[in-house]
């Protein structure tokens, strides 16, 4: 079984911390997602993996844009590059990066749910023909993503899963399970091509795209929850998973 | 009831030292003995690229060493992967006709979409697509065997008259039968007048929901071969030990390597959202609820998963019973997930099940 072989510490250099797993849930209104997947050369993928997560046979890369309209912090876009995974047998994706163009936004998503961005200027377009998004950092560009051909589908056809990222938390050093409840509105797949993509400016050389698989958007409302489960990063799933009610 | 075997051929890593020789030399072995023993059919999926959870890629050619050193179980193809991009209609027919005579006769034919983009990435098949091939070859193939010559103008593939060679020997055709993962699929099965393969374990209440529709629609069925077959098998776990604590701890143990190792594939739905697609994984085992040791074996602590063959030879014998009472025709097994359970301890298993199970079910009785 091929398991995750960084401890997070190395794998997250700037942990954020949560403070209390007490938040007021918030609820985000009118986002439009974007999703890029591609499968990632396999080659030591484990290494971008904690001990608790087991890489997905193929490796998927998943680069996503949310663009927020209105939010408690204000309008902001959030681009998120994971990579898949399973949590015990569970289907997730570990957050490898992440940038956000809003600071008070930024704040509260790593206190509040430990989800910590990079500031970012990012670009977003949806047409009824095409979407696509740029994140640029640090003068660098970091991703130019590209979506062509859309064809609409089922809001069923569409299946979310939840994330994992790293966090200093009440409990201690953990895998925070972060699973928002998504009202799809409307849904369609594209044909995603990545026209550009710099590893470094995401701090992770070594991994790059090299399948396209698939691309999807969506028209959501977005509910962020309170945390419910987080996982020992350093052990497997089924015996470092912890309630936080239980906490 | 019938019983069989299934393999999936699972490797655990690193894959080194002979291990994958080991795997299937070990299943031949287990074959023989449990052709001698009593089962009824051998089953061997098609799978691809699938690491550790099946490195059976080739099943025609396992199930033909299987045949030429059996003399009376069946040989089940479970299933070929009804995908152009992986296997040519025409081939299909071929390969499985020769395995017929080969076998004396004694094929089964599954056919299949295949589950994962692990696979059908891999030939860069389209997961729109694959439930409409399928139904293309399992219209096409039973024309192939019985037409002294065959021309077909399709959607996935077209072409001249020619004659299909060899024939099988079995007539008017081998059985056919759809492995069902997705609820529904069973449906499909009925409607064409084949068999309904499960390959994925699901407790008795599901299958009995899934038993009775299939039973209603198949009497109404427009069979695509010449024959309508009306088997509904389901798959189950079996580890069979006298001694009933030793029987959950490694019985337990083979539903969860398998559950992991499965768990770990990419699945269609999760990496290409698609409406061909309804379910997220291929198979939930152990799915069931958990009987309380009171329940299962009055006075033991032991914890044995509903429905699933694992056990002393009595409590597999309810077991099969309550399957036989939903009116399931044949239970096919699982042995060993990545070797977790020793060779020499698979063949008591087979043993004990062949002695103390099979006579219980036996025509006669």
């Amino acid at each position: 079984m091929l398991t995750g072989n960084s401890p997070l510490e190395q794998l997250v250099p700037n942990l954020p911390t949560i403070a209390s797993w007490e938040v007021d849930p918030v609820v985000l209104e009118g986002v439009e997602m974007l999703q890029a997947q591609f499968e990632v050369a396999a080659r030591n993928i484990e290494r971008f993996l904690p001990p608790a997560l087991h890489p997905t046979i193929p490796p998927l890369g998943q680069w996503s844009c949310w663009d927020v309209p209105d939010s408690p912090w204000g309008p902001f876009r959030l681009a998120q590059f994971r990579l898949s995974c399973r949590s015990g047998a569970r289907p997730r994706a570990f957050l490898l990066g992440s940038m956000i163009d809003n600071e008070d936004a930024q704040k509260n998503l790593s206190s509040k749910w430990g989800l910590t961005a990079t500031h970012a200027d990012i670009e977003f377009l949806r047409n009824y023909d095409a979407a696509e998004f740029q994140v640029a950092a640090a003068d660098q560009l970091a991703i130019d993503v590209k979506l062509r051909n859309p064809e609409s589908l089922a809001i069923s056809d569409l299946q979310l899963f939840a994330s994992m990222h790293g966090a200093n938390t009440p409990s201690g050093l953990r895998l925070v399970q972060f699973d928002p409840t998504y009202e799809v509105h409307r849904t369609e797949r594209y044909l995603p091509t990545i026209d550009h993509f710099n590893a470094n400016a995401w701090h992770r050389e070594g991994i790059e795209p090299v399948y396209a698989v698939t691309a999807w958007g969506a028209h959501s409302t977005i509910h962020l929850p309170n945390i419910r489960f987080v996982c020992r990063p350093d052990i497997d799933a089924f015996r470092g998973t912890e309630s936080v009610q239980d906490a | 009831m019938k019983f069989g075997i299934f393999y999936e051929l699972s490797v655990p890593r690193p894959f080194a030292n002979g291990i994958e020789s080991k795997v299937y030399h070990d299943s031949l072995q287990q074959i023989r003995l449990a052709d001698e023993v009593g089962f009824d059919t051998v089953w061997a999926v098609e799978h691809h690229f699938l690491e550790e959870y099946s490195h059976c890629s080739a099943p025609e050619l396992f199930l033909t060493a299987a045949a030429m050193s059996t003399q009376r179980i069946r040989v089940g193809h479970g299933a070929v992967v009804c995908v152009p991009e992986m296997n040519h209609p025409i081939r299909v027919a071929e390969r499985a006709a020769v395995l017929d005579i080969l076998s004396n006769g004694r094929l089964e034919l599954g056919t299949a979409r295949s589950s994962t983009w692990t696979e059908l990435g891999g030939f860069q098949a389209d997961p729109d697509t694959t439930k409409k091939t399928w139904d293309e070859f399992v219209r096409t193939i039973p024309k192939m065997w019985t037409e002294e010559r065959f021309s077909h103008q399709g959607v996935c593939f077209s072409m001249p008259e020619r004659a299909v060679l060899p024939k099988p020997v079995q007539q008017p055709h081998p059985p056919m039968w759809v492995t069902v993962t997705s609820p529904g699929t069973e449906l499909d099965a009925a409607d064409r007048g084949l068999g309904a393969l499960g390959v994925a374990t699901a407790g008795f209440a599901e299958q009995e929901r899934r038993l009775k529709e299939y039973r209603r629609r198949i009497q109404l069925c427009d069979p695509v071969g010449s024959v309508v077959n009306d088997q509904v098998a389901t798959l189950n776990f079996l580890y069979c030990d006298e001694d009933i604590e030793e029987a959950a701890r490694l019985g337990n143990a083979l539903i969860g390597h398998f559950g992991q190792a499965n768990s770990h594939l990419l699945f269609t739905r999760e990496a290409y959202p698609t409406r061909a697609y309804g379910l997220l994984a291929n198979i939930s085992p152990g799915g069931g609820r958990r009987r309380t040791p009171a329940e299962t074996n009055p006075g033991q602590n032991v914890n044995l998963p509903e429905g699933m063959a694992i056990g002393d030879p009595d409590r597999i014998v309810e077991v099969i019973r309550e399957w036989e009472s939903l009116g399931v025709d044949q239970v096919n097994f699982m042995l060993n997930a990545l070797e977790c359970i020793p060779q020499e301890k698979v063949l008591n298993s087979l043993r004990l099940f062949g002695e103390h199970v099979i006579p219980k079910f036996s025509t006669d009785s």
